[in-house]
């Protein structure tokens, strides 16, 4: 490799691969700004919010506000294994994964018990929007969280292998960007669609 | 281009008109300036030998004058257009109606409804009829449009009147005839196979000619 | 992942390593046998034959891993060229069919279609009349039967046509030439780097993209025929297959297009980081080539675009599949009809700018290199671009102003959308001052960068009368915005394509393309092209409607028919000039003039990488010390100065 090639790569202030995931979080929040928007311009068109068809439906907040709390600590967590490998404590660093694994799952457990509860009520897909963007906005979060599950159980299971060091942990990072905007975005929706 | 437009009957198609001649003389000039100074730097500066080209890496001065003259031309464009938007389409501009018809889109016909001697529609003497929209010159109508299935465009031509109709959704547009006569009513959005064909007419009658055609329909009992 | 910095260390000492593949080891040992590449490059003009295949065996690659599931950003880009091209005719193929339609309502397409004798008395006349009369006595349905009886272009399958000439032209060919191809063969070489970012990444986006055009193909052989919504796809009638019939075709064409979603935005993940991260040294933002720029703000605009459609098609698709009722209102409980068009024109917007950006910047290109000259107000000409493409987000609402929108958002969306006029005026005003005493050179490159120009403003100007609200309630949706379209696609995005594809064809596949053809494509596609597209406006101002396909059902139409034959007969004059070019890339790729390393005697850094560029590009990374249009500097005996020659005083070099 030439040293002009190794000059051009150290220079740059963010690496190749955490640049890339900042740029794919533009696309993401693009994403939600097309469905948060369907979901306004709904609750605006609409003289009652739920429509008077669903008026008995009841969101769960405050389960779902719990769930929320526990889903804010899983981020503090994450960000805790990343200091933690970032003072070269390979210990801490699982346990906090395996911690914020857990929260997570913990999350998309209890979403999916609130769902199977709301789809009892007569919450389905098919009653209107206020359903259909319940589920699709909702959903789309959950289906990112379980992404980021994944991601999380493969760093799990390097970290457990003690791939990553003090000086190489790209993996542990980028995967913290990517679950601290998941988390960060489950605040907005829980205001906008359970408590506003 | 005058020779293009279709005859206009509308009050207000004149301005819709006169607009769209202003633009075609900025655009026209626009057009002529860039096309005739491009094919004069081509003979100017075309490749000779012995000719070498002047190292110019730009000029602020031009810069701002030419953005500031498009800036200053695109917003009196604007400025002359808004009243004549707004006399057309705002709801809070509408004038009082003279004549209401509801017309309802369908795959692929418009439905007129007429509201009959009481003037009140959802009522027994409401007469539709398919595809032909009855009103007097020199009167100002109300359409109220509106959609069963998918949006179709309420487009007449000659009055320079174009609405999309929204399903389970009321627009009201206005227009007042200056001119009897008969004139097509296309529909202007794609709306499914037979969009094309999708045909209604206008019928602008003299007030006598209005009159007795009113006079037919709700025969006084 | 792998942390790149790492990566590059253990390559040390390697000389023609590849630097920074972020993610992917599996790159390795590809390049075992990179030492080659000098002496590979001594004798490579001495071969008649295609040199990628010494290549090809002083690599000892596979064909598979070389030409189809290649790493290589340069073969990449050329597979998305070749991928756009094929593309493109089966577009412009669509197109001519609903000409003839449009010029002949109801009569059969000619070769296919059965003669007047076998329509009037069923009397067979023609090898055609066989066929059909061996289609009607089958008790199947066939496909030609449903869409094209006798030959005739069935008014639903007319919708198929123009729907899917759209979205194919659009998605499948404007886009993968000038970003897929063009992006991808000149980032790495024109900002000084071995490769894309992510070369994994880069593949599957080329091959996402290959599937997306399958699915999108396939739609017209299903049950129900292909979407027949227009390439917008408006809902409700999109929604639900009760209004058109149509089934599987609208999802179909929706799963391609979140297909053609993802493959756009992993390239465009590439592209940014790219730029961002890997320029050569010396070379600054403001050193980049204009063509940069305008890929680097386009790759922006399609990953933050792209994925609002994205939203748009999930929930089209729930529409659909899922019994939703998000875009139909007629429903209970339903929702907004107008919600489709305001996710679709968020996107659709930016997308058009897509189209015209990267035509501008090759525009940009092609004209200081032909007028010996440096571009007129570089800087403002980066700023323009970046104003428009800002400004794009806020103009969405004139694809609406007739839908029902409340008229006051017409008033705002007029304002911006004329503003948008004067990031375009600099950038024209320019172009005229980078030929402003220059030196010009009339190279088919150069033919096709004036054409370019002025196209462009014919198409800009058109904007003009359809941004007035007052104005648009008359032509909106007539052959006015048809007339538009193709100025802008056509007469800007096309001819900017075509004289890149010239331009840069020495450098992609180490020949000329024969430039007698190249100006007879040009001149025949110029003058056919104005003849097919012009009259559209005498059309549109007439009231001709667009999307529809039979103009004589209409009185106040009936005297426009001599208009609509003469553009059918420009527009099969259009599609012949097409096959000229076809003809000409192909030939050349083979039989072309060699080409040495830089032939137009260019400054910017893809002409110092060899003929044909090896892997990794340069034998060594390049240096650039100034801007990239040195052209006819004072004092200089040369009339381009590289932008990684040396200062002459070596003092002052480097940055
Ligand atoms: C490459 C693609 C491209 C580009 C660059 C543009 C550029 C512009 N477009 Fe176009 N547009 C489309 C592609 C494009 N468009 C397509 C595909 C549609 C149809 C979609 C569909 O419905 O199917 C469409 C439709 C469309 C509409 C909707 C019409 C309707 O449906 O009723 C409008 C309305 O405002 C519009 C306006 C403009 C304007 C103002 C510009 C401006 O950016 C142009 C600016 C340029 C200039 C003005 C010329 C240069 C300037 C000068 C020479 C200076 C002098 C000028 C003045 C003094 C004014 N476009
Ligand atoms: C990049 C975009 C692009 C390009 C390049 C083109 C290229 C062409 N377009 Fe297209 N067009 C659109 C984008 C584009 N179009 C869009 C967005 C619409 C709106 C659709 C909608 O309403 O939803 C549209 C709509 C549209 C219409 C309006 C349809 C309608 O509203 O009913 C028409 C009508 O003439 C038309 C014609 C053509 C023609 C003749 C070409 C020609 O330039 C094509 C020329 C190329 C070829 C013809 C190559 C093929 C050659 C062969 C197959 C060889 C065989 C040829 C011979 C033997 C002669 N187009
Ligand atoms: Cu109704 Cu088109
Ligand atoms: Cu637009």
């Amino acid at each position: 490799m030439n040293p002009t090639d190794i000059e051009i790569t150290e220079s740059r202030p963010l690496s190749n691969a955490k640049l890339a995931i900042f740029i794919l979080l533009g696309a993401e929040t693009m994403l939600f700004v097309g469905l948060i928007g369907a979901f306004l311009v709904f609750r605006m068109g609409s003289v009652t919010w739920p429509p008077i068809s669903h008026a008995e439906i009841n969101l769960p907040r405050l389960v779902t506000g719990i769930n929320t709390i526990l889903l804010i600590i899983s981020g503090y967590t994450m960000f805790q294994a990343l200091r933690a490998i970032q003072k070269d404590k390979i210990k801490q660093l699982r346990n906090m994964l395996i911690f914020t694994g857990v929260l997570g799952l913990l999350f998309l457990g209890i979403q999916g018990s609130e769902w199977i509860q709301l789809i009892g009520k007569g919450l389905t897909l098919q009653s209107g929007i206020y359903g259909g963007i319940f589920y699709v906005l909702i959903g789309c979060h959950a289906l990112h969280v379980f992404g980021a599950v994944i991601w999380l159980a493969i760093v799990t299971g390097k970290a457990i292998r003690f791939k990553y060091s003090y000086t190489h942990h790209t993996g542990v990072e980028t995967c913290t960007i990517y679950w601290i905007y998941v988390v960060a975005l489950w605040p907005i929706l829980y205001i906008l669609v359970y408590l506003a | 281009m005058d020779i293009w437009l279709p005859e206009n009957v509308s009050t207000f198609g004149q301005g819709v008109d006169n607009l769209f001649i202003l633009i075609y003389w900025i655009t026209l000039i626009a057009f002529i300036l860039v096309t005739a100074t491009l094919i004069a730097f081509l003979i100017l500066y075309r490749h000779r030998p012995g000719h070498k080209a002047t190292y110019i890496e730009g000029s602020t001065k031009l810069e701002i004058t030419w953005t500031t003259a498009t800036t200053v031309i695109v917003f009196g464009l604007a400025l002359l257009s808004y009243p004549q938007w707004n006399r057309i389409k705002s709801p809070t501009e509408l004038p009082p109606a003279d004549v209401v018809v509801e017309v309802s889109a369908k795959q692929f016909n418009w439905d007129m409804t007429y509201p009959g001697p009481d003037g009140e529609f959802d009522t027994e003497d409401d007469l539709q009829l398919e595809n032909q929209l009855h009103v007097p010159v020199d009167k100002i109508v109300h359409i109220r449009l509106t959609s069963v299935d998918v949006i179709h465009s309420f487009f007449v031509p000659n009055l320079r009147l174009k609405q999309d109709t929204l399903p389970n959704r009321f627009i009201t547009v206005w227009f007042e005839a200056t001119k009897p006569g008969r004139f097509e009513i296309p529909c202007a959005e794609l709306c499914g196979f037979q969009h094309s064909g999708m045909l209604g007419y206008l019928t602008v009658h003299s007030q006598a000619d209005y009159d007795a055609w009113k006079a037919e329909r709700w025969p006084p009992q | 992942m792998q942390d790149n910095e790492n990566k590059s260390h253990e390559n040390d000492n390697d000389e023609h390593h590849l630097p920074a593949n972020g993610d992917n080891g599996t790159e390795s040992h590809d390049h075992d046998h990179d030492h080659d590449h000098d002496h590979d490059h001594d004798h490579v003009h001495d071969h008649d034959h295609d040199h990628d295949h010494d290549h090809a065996h002083n690599h000892e690659e596979s064909f598979i891993s070389k030409y189809i599931f290649s790493l290589d950003h340069k073969m990449i880009g050329k597979q998305f060229l070749l991928y756009g091209l094929i593309m493109f005719f089966v577009g412009g193929g669509l197109a001519l069919l609903f000409r003839w339609q449009l010029a002949y309502p109801e009569r059969p397409v000619p070769i296919i279609g059965a003669s007047q004798q076998y329509i009037d008395d069923g009397e067979v006349v023609t090898a055609a009349d066989r066929m059909w009369e061996k289609i009607f006595d089958s008790d199947k349905e066939e496909w030609l039967e449903v869409n094209m009886p006798s030959g005739v272009i069935e008014p639903a399958f007319y919708n198929m046509l123009f729907t899917m000439h759209a979205t194919i032209m659009v998605f499948f060919v404007v886009v993968p030439i000038l970003v897929g191809a063009f992006g991808n063969f000149l980032i790495p070489l024109m900002i000084g780097t071995r490769d894309m970012a992510f070369p994994v990444l880069n593949m599957l986006s080329f091959w996402l993209a290959v599937l997306a055009a399958i699915i999108m193909t396939a739609g017209f052989f299903v049950p129900g025929g292909h979407a027949a919504a227009g390439w917008t796809g408006y809902a409700p009638l999109s929604a639900d297959p009760q209004w058109t019939g149509v089934d599987w075709g609208q999802n179909l064409w929706a799963i391609s297009l979140l297909i053609q979603g993802f493959s756009s935005l992993v390239g465009s993940i590439n592209y940014i980081t790219t730029v961002i991260n890997m320029r050569a040294p010396g070379m600054t933002f403001f050193r980049l080539p204009l063509v940069i720029w305008s890929l680097f703000i386009v790759a922006i605009l399609l990953l933050l675009a792209f994925p609002v459609l994205s939203s748009a098609l999930a929930l089209l698709i729930f529409d659909r599949l899922a019994g939703t009722t998000f875009f139909s209102s007629t429903a209970e409980g339903g929702g907004d009809p107008l919600l489709w068009q305001h996710l679709f024109w968020f996107f659709g917007h930016p997308e058009v700018y897509i189209l015209i950006l990267p035509g501008m910047g090759i525009a940009s290109e092609i004209l200081p290199v032909f007028s010996r000259k440096p571009i007129f107000g570089y800087h403002s000409m980066v700023y323009a671009m970046i104003t428009i493409a800002f400004m794009g987000w806020i103009v969405w609402g004139h694809h609406m102003f007739q839908s029902g929108m409340q008229p006051g958002l017409g008033t705002f969306f007029m304002t911006t959308t004329m503003l948008i006029a004067v990031p375009s005026a600099i950038k024209t005003f320019n172009w005229l001052g980078t030929l402003f005493r220059g030196s010009i050179r009339f190279t088919t490159p150069m033919l096709h960068g004036i054409a370019f120009v002025s196209m462009f403003v014919i198409g800009g100007l058109s904007g003009i009368y359809m941004a007035n609200t007052p104005v648009d309630i008359y032509i909106h949706d007539t052959y006015y915005i048809v007339a538009h379209i193709h100025y802008v696609v056509f007469g800007g995005s096309l001819f900017a394509i075509f004289g890149g594809i010239i331009y840069w064809f020495p450098k992609m596949y180490g020949r000329h393309m024969n430039d007698t053809l190249s100006k007879i494509h040009f001149w025949l596609t110029f003058i056919a092209f104005n003849c097919t597209f012009f009259p559209m406006h005498i059309l549109g101002v007439g009231g001709h409607m667009r999307r529809i396909s039979n103009p004589m059902q209409y009185e106040f139409l009936q005297g426009f028919q001599g208009i609509n034959i003469f553009i059918t007969m420009s527009a099969f004059t259009l599609g012949f000039a097409q096959l000229i070019l076809l003809y000409n890339f192909f030939w050349s790729m083979a039989r072309g003039k060699v080409a040495e390393k830089n032939p137009w005697n260019v400054t910017t850094l893809e002409w110092e990488a060899p003929t044909p560029v090896p892997h990794g590009n340069f034998a060594q990374i390049p240096t650039v010390y100034r801007g990239p249009y040195e052209y006819s500097v004072p004092g200089e005996e040369s009339d381009w100065i590289p932008q990684a020659q040396p200062e002459h005083a070596p003092a002052t070099g480097g940055d």
